[in-house]
């Protein structure tokens, strides 16, 4: 065992004046205290997932939204609110298997696994998100690994056009680092994987705007780089 | 000022090759830097014995084409600044990239040395953040970037 989580629920009745509050643990670090269960398992949910990117020794997590399109992965690395979800939203709409919207795993040979948790949609300015089911959207989630096809470093910025620039693999292995979340802890690992994760990979970087645009325009990068192939 | 001519790459570095490019993580400062072609094979052959000339030469022979001083120049200066060279050994001489391009040439047959670097991310910093509201133990788990000390929920 590497972690213990412990969660003492308040019991007994309504009480004027005093809040029962259900508190959360991990090993001995208080992780979250609410007097809804409902937050404090959301806490759990969220530190586990977490907690199994960080800890993984087989598989390397990369923070990004993740689909399949013709057999290949695309990866839209990129920190929070940085509008991965509404992409993969987007891309699969047109089409695409939903893989993830949080966590790119990857294996040792370098393929991407599915991470289907729900896709979080944040809906106002208290950045709280509702859950969607990929089948809710009406798309099917992925259950094979992919090899990669395309990493696309996207920046949202209202009414930009989708102009990206190539990078080269060293520079996309690079921004890949970044969104490494046990980097830190497993560089070796992390930077084998990585290696072996870009191999034949198109890297793209730029600013976005709305993401119908962008989508489709990253979608078709694929198409491209598959009909090259073929040549 | 010996040791300053004859430049000594960090050994204790995790590398990585991308084609002609090399991905360095550095464990001590956790950063990750890309050295383009040019970085690259300067920096290999930072080896402690070689002078700065020494090394132009060297990577001409290698690359089968006219590379100037100040490219090397321009190389170790970048690597030095990104810490890749055992610091006593970092070159004296001042260079920018654009006095380089003004000596070069911008034909030059050689691209001009890149060194780009990233810090690596905590896992903190690296997971998805959480809405407002939402219980929390550090700034750095809230999409604000505020944990209440008191309520131990994510605010404005």
């Amino acid at each position: 065992m590497q972690r213990l989580y412990s969660l003492v629920v308040a019991e007994g009745g309504q009480r004027a004046g005093v809040r029962r509050m259900q508190i959360l643990y991990a090993d001995s670090l208080r992780i979250a205290r609410d007097t809804e269960l409902d937050q404090v398992l959301a806490a759990l949910e969220t530190d586990l997932h977490r907690y199994v990117a960080e800890a993984s020794p087989n598989m390397t997590f990369l923070h990004a939204g993740v689909v399949g399109w013709q057999g290949r992965a695309i990866l839209l690395p990129g920190h929070s609110l940085s509008g991965k979800t509404t992409l993969v939203r987007e891309m699969l709409r047109l089409g695409a298997t939903y893989y993830s919207d949080e966590f790119a795993v990857v294996d040792d040979s370098g393929n991407v696994h599915p991470f289907t948790r729900p896709l979080g949609i944040r809906e106002d300015a208290t950045y709280s998100q509702t859950k969607y089911t990929a089948e809710t959207l009406g798309a099917i989630s992925g259950v094979k690994p992919l090899p990669l096809g395309v990493v696309a470093i996207c920046k949202y910025k209202a009414g930009a056009r989708w102009k990206p620039a190539s990078l080269s693999n060293g520079h996309g292995a690079l921004e890949l680092m970044g969104n490494s979340i046990a980097v830190r802890n497993r560089p070796r690992h992390t930077l084998q994987r990585i290696q072996k994760l870009v191999r034949g990979a198109v890297f793209v970087k730029g600013t976005r705007g709305e993401a119908p645009e962008s989508a489709a325009s990253i979608l078709n990068l694929l198409n491209s780089d598959n009909r090259r192939g073929r040549a | 000022m010996k040791e300053q001519e004859y430049p000594r790459a960090r050994v204790d570095c995790l590398v990585r090759e991308f084609g002609d490019e090399v991905l360095v993580y550095d464990q001590q400062r956790n950063v990750g830097h890309c050295l383009n072609s040019t970085a690259a094979a300067a920096w290999k052959l930072c080896d402690g014995k070689r002078s700065t000339s020494e090394v132009t030469k060297t990577l001409a022979q290698q690359l089968s084409a006219p590379v100037d001083e100040a490219i090397v120049v321009l190389a170790l200066e970048q690597l030095a600044a990104a810490r890749l060279l055992l610091e006593s050994e970092a070159p004296v001489r001042r260079t920018s990239r654009r006095t380089a391009i003004r000596t070069i040439g911008i034909a030059g047959v050689i691209a001009l040395p890149l060194v780009t670097s990233l810090v690596a991310p905590t896992p903190a910093r690296a997971a998805s953040c959480l809405a407002n509201g939402r219980p929390c133990v550090s700034n750095a788990q809230c999409c604000s970037r505020r944990c209440g000390v008191r309520s131990g929920h994510c605010h404005r």
